[in-house]
């Protein structure tokens, strides 16, 4: 009954003879892949290589649950999937392999169980920590191909190293509020320091983005939000990617000798992005495909010379986290404290009468304003701040007018207090302010409210709807 | 998302933390304009932006990534953005 015909016995012998994987499906499989192996291209041939590679999940949110149900349900014989956190109400809009029922379950086990409802077939291998430096390793080498689903810079780095150095290809993908993007990188997978070649050797994470933003300005889908279809899109994607990969077995780097036509290999890196747009009727999201370029010759992970190695990475050397800043960026404090109050004592002096007229700039994004704000503050979110302080810096127009007019208009030497989510931007918008004039010498005071609406809803009143 | 710029400009398209810098999607520049002196343009209309974001981001003229970073002067002080091109500001993502 099975299509197992001697018509492409020489090309599975070709595809599955290095492993010896070349053998019938069995009932459940045949009946269970059907749907794909007739899709032109994939066939029994694609299924095998499927069934008999180990694909590894990292992440598994937003990006990872859709990866790995599509990746699941397609057949891959080991997934193994690495998530120490556990599941929260907010992460069900998107995480779509979690359950209301399943709160407070490790992550990697909601998501397996979930995987098994869909497909028994494959091995889950559940890693419930989170990769770090010391492990990362160990757990990347016992699969073929890497699914990047992380929430965070440094272990976005320390994966692409990793998967530099023991040469497995990894398709990355990222999403934040209503955009996401997509790259399919060190694939096929070149030795570390080979660059030329024909075609020239595929690039890492870090050949793309060779250095991590600032900490701060590389939000978090908590803080930023995330639109659920956008990550999941990605997600979506990423299987697709992975799929085609092992399918079609282009991790494997072109043999001269083989029968599989070398143009397999041949396409450019593309980088897909997707963005969609909340506020367009017409012409919803859109899809952009770019072109990237191969291997950086002067990466430091797989360009020339590059120094880079596991035991190095193991023993701490680079510092991911300080390398993105993260050791840095908890508690910062830009400002003397004779420039800050805390909620509780702005709260304070404003319930005793105490404050002279004065402006409370909130900074925070509109969104997050309008669940609830301080009595009297008026919203002028950071981004639009910064773009004024630019304008007004480069066509000399007075200083104060960045501010936001009252009604009734208060002395010039009335003071400003900013507040804002967790305290990190006002400080910055009380140096810019200072930096513009808007202190008038010294004159007017501005005043940062230390932790933000945050601590507003922890030292004033517990009942703040904070996001 | 992007119509054609007005004749003698090209579109910058903001991805990401792009957007929520400039509060904008896209935007029409006059062309021509070297592409070594793109940042310092948009530097000088966003102050802060260069730092906060273009640094680190991956630039594409016409769907095609060109090298910020290594600014040689050979390769990158060649290249014009044309009056009609399209230049994308792709800053890094890192959640999911």
């Amino acid at each position: 009954m099975h299509q197992d015909s001697e018509r492409n016995g020489a090309a599975d012998g070709d595809a599955n003879g290095k492993d010896g994987h070349s053998r019938r499906l069995t009932d459940e499989e045949f009946e269970r892949y059907s749907r794909q192996m007739i899709v032109p291209g994939m066939g029994k041939e694609g299924q095998l290589r499927l069934i008999n590679s180990r694909i590894l999940i990292i992440g598994a949110g937003g990006l990872g649950c859709p990866a790995a149900q599509y990746i699941a349900g397609a057949g891959v014989g080991t997934i193994g999937l690495v998530d120490g956190d556990v599941v929260d109400k907010s992460n069900l809009h998107r995480q779509v392999g979690h359950a209301t029922s399943r709160l407070g379950m490790k992550k990697v086990d909601s998501l397996i169980e979930h995987l098994r409802g869909l497909n028994p077939l494959p091995t889950y291998v559940p890693h419930a920590f989170h990769l770090d430096a010391q492990n990362a390793a160990d757990i990347v080498a016992r699969y073929d191909v890497v699914v990047d689903c992380t929430d965070n810079p440094a272990t976005r780095y320390l994966i692409s190293d990793v998967c530099v150095l023991l040469r497995k290809p990894l398709v990355s993908a990222a999403s934040v509020q209503k955009s996401g993007q997509l790259i399919v990188l060190n694939c096929p997978p070149t030795p570390q320091g080979v660059v030329d070649g024909t075609p020239r050797a595929a690039p890492c994470y870090r050949c793309c983005f060779k250095k991590p933003p600032p900490p701060g300005s590389m939000v978090s889908c908590g803080e930023a939000g995330i639109m659920g279809p956008v990550v999941g899109m990605m997600g979506v994607a990423q299987a697709g990617e992975a799929i085609k990969i092992i399918a079609s077995a282009l991790h494997i780097p072109p043999d001269p000798s083989s029968s599989v036509s070398p143009e397999t290999n041949l396409g450019q890196p593309a980088l897909l992005i997707y963005s969609y747009d909340l506020a367009s009727g017409v012409g919803p999201y859109t899809f952009r495909a770019l072109m990237m370029a191969g291997r950086r010759r002067t990466c430091f992970a797989c360009g020339e010379g590059s120094t880079l190695t596991l035991e190095g990475i193991r023993a701490g050397s680079p510092n991911y986290e300080q390398f993105c800043g993260l050791a840095t960026s908890i508690n910062q404090t830009r400002l003397p404290p004779e420039d800050r109050i805390t909620a509780s004592a702005y709260a304070a002096a404003a319930a005793r009468g105490e404050l002279p007229p004065h402006i409370l700039l909130d900074t925070r994004e509109r969104e997050h304003f309008s669940f609830g704000s301080v009595d009297g503050a008026v919203n002028v979110p950071f981004g639009k701040l910064l773009v004024a302080a630019a304008a007004i810096k480069r066509d000399g127009a007075p200083a104060d007018t960045i501010l936001p007019t009252t009604k009734p208009s208060l002395p010039d030497d009335a003071p400003v207090f900013v507040v804002c989510r967790r305290g990190l931007d006002s400080q910055e918008v009380v140096e810019k302010l200072r930096e513009l004039g808007v202190d008038n010498g010294g004159k007017r005071k501005i005043m940062d409210i230390i932790g933000g609406m945050k601590a507003w809803r922890d030292e004033v009143d517990p009942t703040f709807p904070f996001i | 998302m992007a119509s054609k710029p007005p004749k003698g400009h090209f579109n910058v398209l903001y991805f990401a933390s792009a957007g929520s810098y400039t509060s904008k999607q896209v935007e029409a520049l006059p062309a021509p304009l070297p592409l070594k002196d793109l940042f310092g343009a948009l530097e000088s209309r966003y102050q802060g932006f260069r730092a906060s974001v273009l640094d680190n981001s991956l630039v594409t003229l016409n769907l095609t990534y060109v090298d910020m970073l290594e600014g040689d002067e050979d390769e990158s002080s060649i290249v014009i953005i044309q009056d009609g091109d399209e230049v994308a500001i792709i800053p890094p993502v890192s959640s999911g």
